[in-house]
């Protein structure tokens, strides 16, 4: 650790610049210091104290109350098919079904814990090939007790029709494409013909967003944006654009006596501050913070909350280089500018010495533990001399001008986009002008993938599956691939991965498919803050697993979550 | 004063025309679309089906074109949906109107509440302790930023009283004390800001007016100080104030856009930020010129106070 590494400082007094520092900048930073709470560094001690999971509590769960959140996102729209927005997956997995899921932070050993279970299938399995896929689905499953519907029962033919609609059009062609054909033998079987072998296919149709709709409501409607009919624990009694949503407990649900909450309320509320102070007050349950101060601030007014360090297994957030067109089509110029950069700087200076260094692929599918950034290979220590020779062999020792652009998805990241800067200008003579754009368009240069230069790039939030990580983000084919990755050894690796059943050997080209990221630089990952979820106290089973918070598209958790009060 | 009325209102059609102008080219000139935004939300959709989109909304048609539509959309009174949500805009604008109004109608109150009597006091003590306190807190309303005291107010209340407004608008009909409570800090802080101008404003002409002759003949007279102040100085004071808090509304509907966004409340303001965020083209343009068309009024309503005022004012 470096001698200014902020977890071994002591706490101290607040100076008058620091004062004005943070009572201008907003007025939480004013709030912070009303309530006689120092700032910065000093706080991450007890950040990095908290415990990264919750275990399920061991008492019989009680029945009954409201759970209620404050909430920065609203729903575009209702229809799963049209989009991904965690606006709506906040909610939806709460009163819609997938095939399968992922464990509920009751059933989890720990937030790592990426088994499968059934949700409405009980079981399934593949022929050797791993292209024909059997689901055996649960019988009894009612669809939510409203027309058109009327609680009649779940069938394979109604899976099938989902699945077709999904392969059809809008934003999960991709995944549901890859299925060449379907057939129900019999109303609780369906079985999946791939086009390819696929052995991660189960975790496809896991991710948060491949929910099972309601056929009728797309016969009848033409679209789902009017009604959300599933057969989930929740039905969903209210939506109101920029106000509220409201969920009530589902009493037919399927897995008997849950959920245990009668209802889950959302409440829209854009501004931070506004969130904080409805947790405080009471009026919001659970909550999300990013950084170890704020942390202590809302423990200043509420002591006895319960704090998750969230467990972040992967930076969705990295430096984005155009990487088809010179320079950076020169694997030297990607490691020097990667060796340029200082990350630990970053994590102990802007996320308060409580993030991660940054990394693309979720550590969980190829190593244990995090990795450390030593670990992360040569080229991303920050070794400023070594980027200059580097940067001088690929015949660019006096440096260049480029530019960078970026959206502000956080405050933070504003921090770290000038400290790029200035490393990059201090070591490299690399001159970045910066372009701080809106979040439509940045977001339509960014994926529309003909910029020049560098651009503060991400990957997209909702997944957890090791393929949509690995082949949908990274492959040259991909249409996710903003980061414009054209490896020949990628694209093997990535194919070889979702080819290969054994979990041993997914583990051993998962780690290929890192190192050689590493080592060719592709895709420049920068730190990234692990945050914090914030409980109150008498909230049970509620905790977040790896790649999916409760409070968005591990939303499904709820289904187990009680209030002890 | 029939013909005035006419005239402004003609007059208003250019203004009403360079608005629909000048939005619909801005909202031409930002990058992006409101397609690339809602891809952004969806996830990656593919090109063939945004040119299909695009098609299906009209937007692949010439700017004049589509301007042109627009704009018999909006003499019609059917200005369409929502290209984001697909609402349609006039069910939106049912939902936002009456937020914002409520929020406008209170903050107007609770601020000429504090202004005129406050700015009275300030006027009638000059130069004394009163006056000071009035000055310090007429600039401070001017100084800070809605977003700021709105900040600080519903984190303060959280942290001293443990109370903040109820989160998750109901209308007043629904319920009206809940309803209150919702509005009562978002008014407070427009209103405040709202108070510092039109305070300062009573504070100068109340002075001024007090050095009129004929107020020196009420006090003469032996009139009571309330009578001298309130009857004779105030009404003829008012004018200049009036005109003001006309001015003001622009003020108060761009105030509402912050405040709607740290209370939570559904109102106009929310809805247009939204729109522009994600290029929501026919929200926007429908916004901002009801908004147009309604400060042309109000401005018009204005104008027409001063002959209530003062009788000698005539209108031709």
């Amino acid at each position: 650790m470096p001698a200014t590494d902020p977890r071994h400082r002591a706490r101290r007094r607040v100076t008058r610049r620091e004062f004005l520092g943070h009572a201008g900048l907003t007025g939480a930073g004013a709030a912070a210091l009303a309530a006689g709470i120092p700032r910065g560094r000093a706080w991450a001690q007890a950040g990095t104290s908290y415990p990264d999971w919750i275990p399920a509590s061991t008492k019989p769960a009680k029945r009954g109350g409201v759970l209620t959140r404050a909430s920065a996102w609203d729903p575009p729209l209702i229809d799963p098919r049209l989009t991904q927005s965690v606006g709506l997956f906040q909610f939806v997995g709460l009163t819609s079904n997938r095939l399968v899921r992922y464990s509920f932070s009751d059933e989890a050993s720990g937030p790592s814990d990426l088994s499968l279970k059934g949700d409405l299938a009980e079981s399934w399995q593949s022929d050797s090939a791993n292209r024909v896929w059997t689901f055996k689905l649960r019988q009894g499953v009612k669809w939510h007790n409203v027309a058109p519907l009327n609680g009649r029962e779940l069938t394979a033919a109604d899976v099938k029709y989902c699945f077709e609609a999904y392969a059809k059009e809008g934003v999960q062609t991709a995944t549901f494409q890859e299925i060449e054909g379907m057939e129900t033998p019999d109303k609780h079987t369906l079985r999946v013909h791939l086009k390819g072998p696929n052995t991660l296919f189960p975790q496809n149709i896991a991710e948060p967003i491949a929910v099972i709709f309601a056929r009728e409501v797309l016969e009848e409607d033409g679209d789902l944006k009017k009604r959300l009919i599933g057969t989930g624990p929740y039905t969903l009694k209210e939506h109101t654009r920029k106000v509220r949503v409201v969920l009530q407990r589902n009493p037919d649900y399927f897995d008997k006596g849950r959920p245990y909450v009668d209802e889950y309320v959302i409440l829209s509320t854009p501004d931070d501050a506004t969130r904080k102070a409805a947790f405080r007050t009471g009026q919001a349950d659970f909550i999300w913070v990013p950084s170890p101060s704020e942390v202590e601030v809302l423990r200043k007014t509420n002591p006895n909350v319960l704090v998750q360090a969230y467990h972040n297994t992967l930076a969705p957030f990295g430096l984005a280089l155009a990487q088809d067109k010179p320079p950076y089509n020169d694997v030297r110029v990607r490691r020097a500018i990667s060796m340029a950069i200082d990350r630990q700087k970053q994590v102990d200076t802007v996320f308060e010495g409580h993030g991660i260094p940054g990394w693309g692929l979720p550590y969980i599918y190829y190593q244990d533990k995090a990795p450390t950034l030593k670990e992360l290979g040569p080229w991303w220590q920050y070794r400023p001399d070594e980027a200059k020779k580097l940067m001088a062999e690929a015949g660019h020792g006096k440096g260049f001008e480029t530019t960078i652009f970026y959206y502000e998805y956080f405050p933070q990241m504003t921090s770290q986009v000038q400290l790029v800067q200035a490393d990059l200008k201090k070591n490299l003579n690399i001159d970045i002008k910066i372009q701080k754009l809106d979040y439509t368009t940045y977001y339509g240069r960014y994926v529309d993938g003909k910029w020049d230069g560098m651009s503060w790039g991400f990957q997209s939030g909702h997944a957890i599956g090791l393929d949509e990580r690995a082949y949908q983000y990274m492959h040259s084919k991909s249409p996710k691939n903003f980061f414009r990755v054209n490896d020949p050894v990628i694209d093997q690796l990535t194919t070889k991965v979702r080819q290969t059943p054994d979990k041993a050997e997914q583990r051993s080209i998962a780690k290929k498919i890192v190192e050689r990221e590493f080592d060719q630089a592709l895709r420049l990952w920068m730190p990234y803050d692990n945050g914090f979820l914030v409980f109150q106290p008498h909230m049970r089973n509620a905790a977040s697993g790896a790649l999916r918070r409760c409070d968005g598209y591990g939303s499904p958790t709820l289904a187990r979550a009680w209030l002890d009060k | 004063m029939q013909k005035y009325v006419i005239r402004r209102l003609l007059l208003a059609v250019p203004v009403l025309l360079l608005s629909s102008l000048i939005v619909f080219g801005l909202m031409r000139v930002m990058p992006g679309d409101a397609l690339i935004a809602l891809m952004g939300e969806s996830g990656n959709v593919g090109q063939k089906e945004l040119a299909k989109l695009r098609k299906d909304l009209g937007l692949d048609r010439p700017y004049h074109e589509q301007y042109l539509i627009w704009l018999w959309q909006m003499v019609s009174f059917s200005p369409g949906d929502s290209i984001f949500t697909n609402e349609p805009i006039p069910v939106s604008l049912r939902k936002a109107i009456p937020v914002t109004l409520e929020l406008a109608a209170l903050a107007m109150i609770i601020g000429l509440v504090i202004a005129v009597p406050v700015g009275v006091l300030s006027a009638t003590r000059q130069d004394k302790p009163a006056d000071y306190v009035g000055r310090v807190v007429a600039v401070s309303g001017l100084s800070i930023p809605d977003f700021w005291l709105g900040t600080l107010v519903i984190t303060f209340a959280a942290i001293w009283v443990n109370w903040i407004p109820p989160i998750g608008y109901v209308s007043f009909w629904e319920s009206p004390w809940r309803n209150l409570q919702q509005f009562l800090l978002p008014a407070a802080v427009l209103g405040f800001r709202l108070s510092a101008a039109t305070m300062r404003m009573t504070r100068s002409t109340v002075l001024e007016t007090l050095r009129e002759d004929y107020v020196r003949t009420a006090w003469a007279k032996g009139l009571a100080g309330r009578i001298v102040v309130y009857k004779h100085a105030l009404k003829n004071a008012l004018i200049p104030v009036v005109t003001i808090v006309g001015g003001q509304l622009g003020v108060l509907l761009a105030g509402t856009v912050v405040v709607e966004q740290i209370f939570a409340l559904p109102g106009m303001g929310r809805l247009t930020v939204e729109a522009i965020l994600y290029r929501d083209y026919p929200v926007v343009q429908t916004n901002v010129m009801l908004v147009a068309t309604t400060l042309v009024t109000l401005n018009l309503l204005v104008d027409l106070t001063y002959a209530w005022l003062d009788p000698r004012i005539r209108y031709q």
